[in-house]
């Protein structure tokens, strides 16, 4: 202890006061950080709109989020989030293109048999007549071309309410719960978390539960697994329960890094198929000789691993995060993404790019179609987002500082998805694009300020 | 194979950094650089939350970094 023998006695005494005025400081974590600031100013607000806008007249959203964030002193902190969004395009069905015009309904005419037969009324489990009562909607799809329901249409309203505070020491527990409401699905699920600082607060052990309980009614009812296209076999309204698990680290690694390690589970039960989705019947030679409704196993189990790392090089900040994941579908999946801000003109202006990329295995039961001289599977889907494909996503953040208390940013994005087989051998299917690329656009504002 | 050996590099990265932890860390007054806002661990919770909706709906995965993108009939 060379430093204390030169340093004189009251001078020691000071520093070692000094040092102890800091230690009976709390050890500022990430999070207790950040409420620094709404310390002076209680509440916190955040607001976004988003445009999202996909390609070949596919999906495009309006969203908006707002959050609300108040410390009432002492880390006891209410939060309070609302979420809109209203969707229209055309979203995949999940049929092949083939050299022939394909004709469709939407889900509301519930079949072909329902539009070009007799018109037929069927009464769901909950009492809801359909195919006479709504208004059906035939469309034709162009040879070549991927079969889309342009009729796709939804909004949706959410909201979550959040409570976080200390408990006894070095403790923090926190509760939350959420609501969502679209015109075919309901959801409601609550949070529990507690974590525990060790380390001088260097490290933090987090355990976190979340149940998650949803009805699912869709417009025409809910198809019978696996059912033929042409029949009216749908039933009424389902549900769906999530159950998961969340076991995390933090860890202040030096001065300019702070890494935070997930291990997730969670187990679904209940309706996972997706109602509006069909997988077409092929035959060998590669011509649609009819579809199927898609018919998923009602139970899935995911893992993932999320490592994520917060390192600052000078005034620069680098976000890395890595994610490994797989479920009992038999799709595994691996995202790497980065970001990188620079600030410009001091601190009152910076830019962010950022760089992610996803790639997953197909689910065990996903096809592009399935053969008509073969037995229908029990399990068959032709959805994309089960397919084996790749994903990147460029874009950049620029944000500005306006006064102490507001900052405004722009983000600009683009997403592009490649699925790994898109195409056959089959004669009838040669050529064709069968599962064609997906590029959208995201155009984001925010705006945040204390109030 | 390679998943196989991936997933146990990562195990084994995560029980060093388990079994390191005790001896890894800063000092109070060395915490500066850290309390800057962009380091918080999800400094953006919108952009977070708007990600977490567009990757949950085009995507199977989700989640990991949190509770993502659930309680929405898009996928």
């Amino acid at each position: 202890m060379q430093l204390t023998k030169r340093v004189p006695g009251e001078l020691r005494l000071g520093l070692m006061a000094a040092a102890c005025a800091l230690l009976v400081q709390p050890a500022q974590s990430q999070e207790a950080v950040t409420l620094a600031s709404d310390d002076e100013k209680p509440l916190q607000v955040d607001a976004g709109v988003l445009y999202y806008k996909e390609s070949a007249g596919r999906i495009q959203s309006y969203d908006a989020i707002v959050t609300l964030r108040k410390d009432f002193g002492d880390e006891h902190i209410l939060g309070l989030n609302g979420a809109y969004d209203s969707l229209s395009g055309g979203s995949p069905t999940g049929a092949v293109p083939t050299k022939a015009a394909q004709t469709f309904a939407t889900p509301s005419g519930t079949s072909l048999k329902a539009t070009n037969g007799a018109p037929v009324t069927y009464t769901t489990s909950s009492g809801r007549k359909v195919a006479q009562l709504e208004t059906v909607t035939v469309y034709t799809v162009s040879t070549g071309a991927l079969p889309l329901d342009t009729g796709f249409h939804d909004q949706r309203v959410a909201g979550d309410l959040s409570w976080s505070q200390p408990f006894e020491q070095n403790n923090h527990v926190a509760l939350g719960g959420h609501l969502s409401h679209e015109q075919d699905f309901q959801s409601i699920s609550g949070n529990a978390s507690f974590s525990r600082d060790f380390n001088a607060k260097n490290t933090t052990l987090g355990l976190s539960g979340n149940a998650e309980f949803d009805k699912v009614s869709p417009v025409g009812g809910v198809p019978v697994f696996g059912s033929d296209y042409t029949q009216l076999l749908k039933g009424g309204d389902r549900n769906k329960q999530v159950t998961g698990g969340q076991l995390g680290l933090t860890q202040v690694l030096a001065r300019n890094w702070i890494t935070q390690l997930n291990l997730s589970y969670d187990s679904s039960s209940g309706y996972l198929t997706d109602p509006y989705k069909i997988v077409s019947v092929i035959n060998t030679l590669g011509v649609a000789t009819g579809y199927r409704y898609e018919s998923r196993p009602e139970s899935r189990s995911r893992r993932s691993i999320y490592l994520g790392n917060k390192v600052a090089l000078g005034r620069t900040v680098l976000d890395i995060s890595l994610r490994h994941g797989t479920d009992d579908w038999g799709s595994s999946n691996d995202t790497v993404d980065a970001r990188y801000r620079i600030p410009l003109l001091g601190d009152d202006l910076y830019i962010e790019p950022h760089l992610r990329y996803y790639q997953q295995t197909a689910a065990d039961f996903y096809s592009l179609f399935v053969s008509s001289a073969a037995a229908i599977p029990t399990y068959l889907s032709a959805d994309p987002r089960l397919a084996a494909f790749s994903a990147k996503t460029v874009g950049f953040k620029v944000g500005m500082k306006l006064d102490q208390d507001n900052e405004v940013s722009v983000r600009i994005e683009a997403y592009k998805q490649d699925a790994k087989v898109h195409s056959s051998t089959l004669a009838g299917l040669s050529g064709l694009d069968l599962n064609p690329s997906l590029q959208s656009f995201i155009c984001q504002l925010n705006w945040r300020f204390n109030y | 194979m390679n998943c196989r050996l991936i997933r146990i590099a990562v195990c084994g990265l995560a029980l060093a950094s388990l079994a390191g932890c005790a001896s890894v860390g800063i000092k109070p007054w060395e915490r500066d650089i850290l309390a800057r806002p962009e380091m918080a661990l999800d400094a953006n919770p919108i952009d977070t939350a708007f990600d977490e909706h567009i990757y949950f709906s085009k995507e199977a995965a989700s989640g990991g970094r949190g509770f993502g993108g659930g309680g929405c009939g898009c996928n």
